[in-house]
């Protein structure tokens, strides 16, 4: 009995009492900055930050609607103009008109309450490897891709889990129109499309830059220049670039928003206008290779490699709220499942 | 005193499971319900599910019934090898999944890739199940099937005859139980198909997780909930029917001796089968102690390093939220057990049943519906907590009911003639005759509660991620430290498991 006891007693040691004051940041799986510049932040202002990550971006979001109404953190960094409508109508975010608004560009503001206030912004695009395509033609049109020339040498993320995988369908639905994308995609699968789960699957796996068999890979057209920077002197020039047809690159702006129900709201702000402050908006493209939102933010010198796309695909949120799932699942249906588009629509 | 046993395990039930569970039946029914059924995406997931159950029963059955036969003889290390064969049916599912990873996955000790293939799938449900469809075959043989076999030969039936006219219909509610059981186990299996089936093999529980976590879809969700307890419910009936023939201590009666040279291949036969068996396990110990460098313990000691990122959970806190909530799940969980294990103990069927209910709820359903009907405990520690106590309690009863009927009648009697009242007589006579089982019921109840997978995904919060959601993430991230962390900490969780049940049971020899 009192080995029981003392069982007990142990157990109940691993109940400790609650810990020291905190900002709790709630992000994907991609989210990063330099540790120094949160090491300083932390002490200017006292704030013990700790980022917690919620999976993929829409598993992320999903995280913070299921639990309103004891949220698990107090700002929410990452939600996408994909998921965008999903957040608001969840009603989970704090309007907060932070001062720095007015230095972001006007065409990032997706939500002109402020619930949802842009921190970044990137364009989802297809990259090839310029080793392989040395000798041979690149497509010329976005339409080529399908073609099975093309088909066989493309890995895509999978719509479901990846954002960039959904964002690159979208693009496909603004190029061909709600009645050709699900022919461009049947005619991609028949052709040999590759599906990876994630980005760093398909990236880092599939792609030939990096020992798999596929030279064009969907991508950011951040992505030849992160080639760059991190061949630490080996590429003067990228070893990888993008393919740009109109309406083949995605445009995609992350947005940061307070929680409601926060119990750290002062806090909460402190860290929203630091994450739009000038010195962490130039710090964000080489942590994660988009653009920052904020307008007089200087880009770094290797980011002459990272294309702005001439004509991006843009969908309204409220349309895309509409359709995603619709869209996602028909896609499953023609590229995994093998059906026919006729029969999906 | 059952009166009021039953009536506080009615409480118990009622919200723990009933409630929630109507308000997914309720939503499940609406217009959700045609909206799946019309979708073939979701109607292949069902037939799947249900193809993945029937191949892996007839794959276990195939390979348990020649092994039931085959344990009536004596060979050398028999017991131990009865006792080894069962340890896989208690291991936690990520355990699992992670050592099929590490022998048949991308980076699989064998050298070939079976991730996302049916095979694979079919394999882990047998490693789950293969042993103790053995032993309840076996048990069913040694008690019935000797004698019988026996007699008819010596009435002149050939062996084949004898096998066939008298011991396989012996055998016949065995089958159906064991094959029963076989079924809802991975009918309803959710971490294996979930890392190791891809998207064309995921189960009906995976697709409920897929639904709630990606599309926050409550209406599709509980109507995929609704379709897996229509058959759970169907099984489960089938199976307590049969195992209700099953009633009763099963034989271990005496073995059939073996020439030496025969004794000595059938045990060979048998101890190279459960390496085989446990080959998964092998794989992931190798797995964890493999790094860039060569053989170490490179990937335990960066679970114990500080914390590289702001991320992965690490050892640490993991270790330290199991135990919490599985000491926790377990206050909770052995109570209602016991409550329910004193009402049912010499209670009508209908008790029985009811008791039963969990088994046929997934955790993964288990979870959307604490979701869906306490949205204002979302996120809070009592329903992770109470989902473990409800997924552990029928576990816990299962091990105390047999040793409450084996009290003999005449020491309850004698107890209440000398003027004991029920309670006084449960905590000085009841209670003490049973501690065996009430050691081995909480060791089951809290292996379980901390190895729990499905449920936990959906109701943990990101500071009280256990050892499972932690392995689960580093499995989902990229790069080789990642991959070699995960199988350390399923390592880990295998030894606490492990250890929990020698704890436990070295509690009931002591007391």
């Amino acid at each position: 009995m009192k080995r029981i006891l003392w069982l007990a007693i142990g157990l109940l040691a691993l109940f400790p009492l609650a810990g020291a004051e905190e900002l709790r940041v709630l992000t994907h799986s991609s989210f990063s900055l330099s540790k120094e510049l949160i090491a300083r932040f932390e002490k200017e202002t006292g704030i013990q930050l700790r980022f917690i990550e919620g999976g993929s971006a829409g598993e992320t979001l999903n995280k913070a609607i299921l639990t309103k109404n004891a949220p698990i953190a107090d700002v929410l960094v990452g939600v996408d103009n994909t998921f965008l409508s999903r957040a608001l109508e969840a009603g989970i975010f704090e309007a907060y008109v932070s001062p720095e608004v007015r230095n972001l560009r006007s065409e990032t503001i997706l939500d002109p309450t402020l619930h949802a206030i842009p921190v970044d912004f990137g364009y989802v695009a297809i990259n090839y490897d310029r080793d392989y395509f040395k000798d041979r033609p690149l497509p010329k049109t976005f339409g080529d891709l399908a073609t099975p020339e093309y088909a066989r040498l493309l890995v895509v993320e999978n719509p479901a889990t990846s954002s960039p995988g959904l964002a690159f369908l979208l693009a496909t639905v603004a190029a061909f129109g709600e009645d050709g994308y699900l022919d461009f995609w049947a005619r991609l699968r028949d052709g040999g499309v590759q599906v990876a789960k994630g980005w760093s699957e398909a990236y880092f796996a599939a792609f030939t830059r990096y020992g798999g068999d596929r030279p064009l890979v969907v991508s950011y057209t951040t992505s030849p220049a992160a080639e760059v920077y991190y061949s630490e002197g080996k590429y003067q020039e990228p070893p990888t670039g993008n393919l740009l047809f109109p309406k083949s690159a995605f445009f995609q702006v992350e947005f940061v928003g307070i929680l409601k129900g926060s119990k750290h709201q002062a806090a909460a702000r402190r860290f929203v206008d630091w994450l739009l402050s000038k010195e962490v908006q130039e710090d964000i493209p080489l942590n994660m290779w988009v653009f920052p939102a904020r307008r007089d933010a200087k880009l770094p010198e290797v980011f002459k490699f990272a294309e702005i796309p001439q004509e991006p695909a843009k969908i309204p949120p409220e349309t895309i709220a509409r359709n995603r799932d619709r869209w996602i699942r028909a896609w499953t249906d023609v590229v995994l499942k093998g059906k026919d588009p006729k029969d999906v629509r | 005193m059952r009166k009021a046993a039953l009536a506080l395990f009615l409480g118990f039930l009622s919200f723990s499971l009933l409630y929630p569970l109507s308000r997914v039946l309720l939503l499940g029914a609406g217009p959700g319900f045609f909206a799946a059924l019309g979708d073939t995406y979701y109607f292949e997931r069902l037939l799947w599910s249900l193809e993945y159950g029937a191949l892996s029963s007839l794959a276990v059955l195939l390979l348990a019934l020649p092994t039931a036969l085959g344990l009536r003889y004596a060979f050398a290390g028999r017991a131990l090898w009865v006792a080894l064969s069962g340890v896989p049916f208690v291991l936690p599912t990520i355990v699992v999944a992670a050592g099929f990873l590490a022998l048949l996955g991308p980076q699989g000790v064998l050298g070939v890739n079976l991730v996302g293939t049916p095979f694979l799938l079919v394999w882990a449900a047998v490693f789950y199940n293969y042993g103790f469809a053995a032993r309840i075959l076996h048990g069913l043989l040694a008690k019935s099937g000797e004698e019988l076999e026996a007699a008819a030969r010596t009435l002149g039936a050939g062996p084949l005859r004898a096998f066939y006219r008298v011991t396989l219909p012996a055998l016949l509610p065995g089958l159906f139980a064991a094959g029963g059981l076989t079924f809802l186990y991975t009918f309803a299996s959710f971490g294996v198909p979930l890392i190791l089936g891809g998207y064309r093999y995921a189960t009906l529980e995976v697709e409920i997780y897929r639904l709630l976590a990606y599309e926050l879809d409550f209406e599709g969700a509980s109507a995929l909930i609704l379709w897996q307890i229509v058959v759970l419910s169907l099984v489960s009936l089938g199976y307590l029917f049969a195992s209700r023939r099953l009633a009763g201590e099963l034989g271990y009666g005496g073995l059939r001796p073996l020439r030496k040279e025969k004794a000595f291949l059938l045990g060979a036969l048998y101890w190279a089968g459960l390496i085989l068996l446990l080959l998964p396990l092998f794989a992931l110990f190798f797995a964890s102690l493999k790094t860039p460098e060569g053989l170490g313990l490179g990937n335990y000691l960066r679970l114990f390093a500080e914390e590289k990122s702001y991320f992965a959970p690490g050892l640490g806190p993991a270790l330290k939220n199991t135990l919490r909530f599985s000491f926790l799940a377990l206050l909770l969980a052995a109570p209602a057990g016991l409550f329910y294990a004193l009402a049912a103990w010499r209670g009508s069927v209908l008790t029985e049943v009811l008791g039963l209910l969990p088994l046929m709820v997934s955790p993964v359903s288990l979870g959307v519906g604490y979701l869906l009907a306490y949205p204002r405990l979302q996120a809070s520690a009592f329903l992770l907590v109470l989902a473990y106590a409800t997924l552990a309690y029928p576990l816990f009863a299962r091990a105390v009911i047999p040793a409450l009927r084996g009290i003999g009648e005449e020491v309850i009697q004698a107890a209440a003639t000398l003027g004991a009242p029920p309670w006084r007589r449960l905590f000085r006579v009841e209670l003490p005759l049973i501690r065996p089982a009430l050691f081995s019921g909480a060791a089951l109840a809290f292996g379980s509660a901390a190895g729990e997978f499905g449920a936990t995904l959906l109701l943990v919060r990101p500071e009280w991620a256990t050892l499972s959601v932690a392995i689960y993430e580093r499995l989902g991230k990229p790069g080789l430290a990642n991959y070699g962390e995960a199988m350390a900490m399923s390592v880990v969780l295998l030894v606490l498991v492990a250890g929990v049940f020698y704890l436990f049971a070295k509690g009931a020899e002591l007391g």
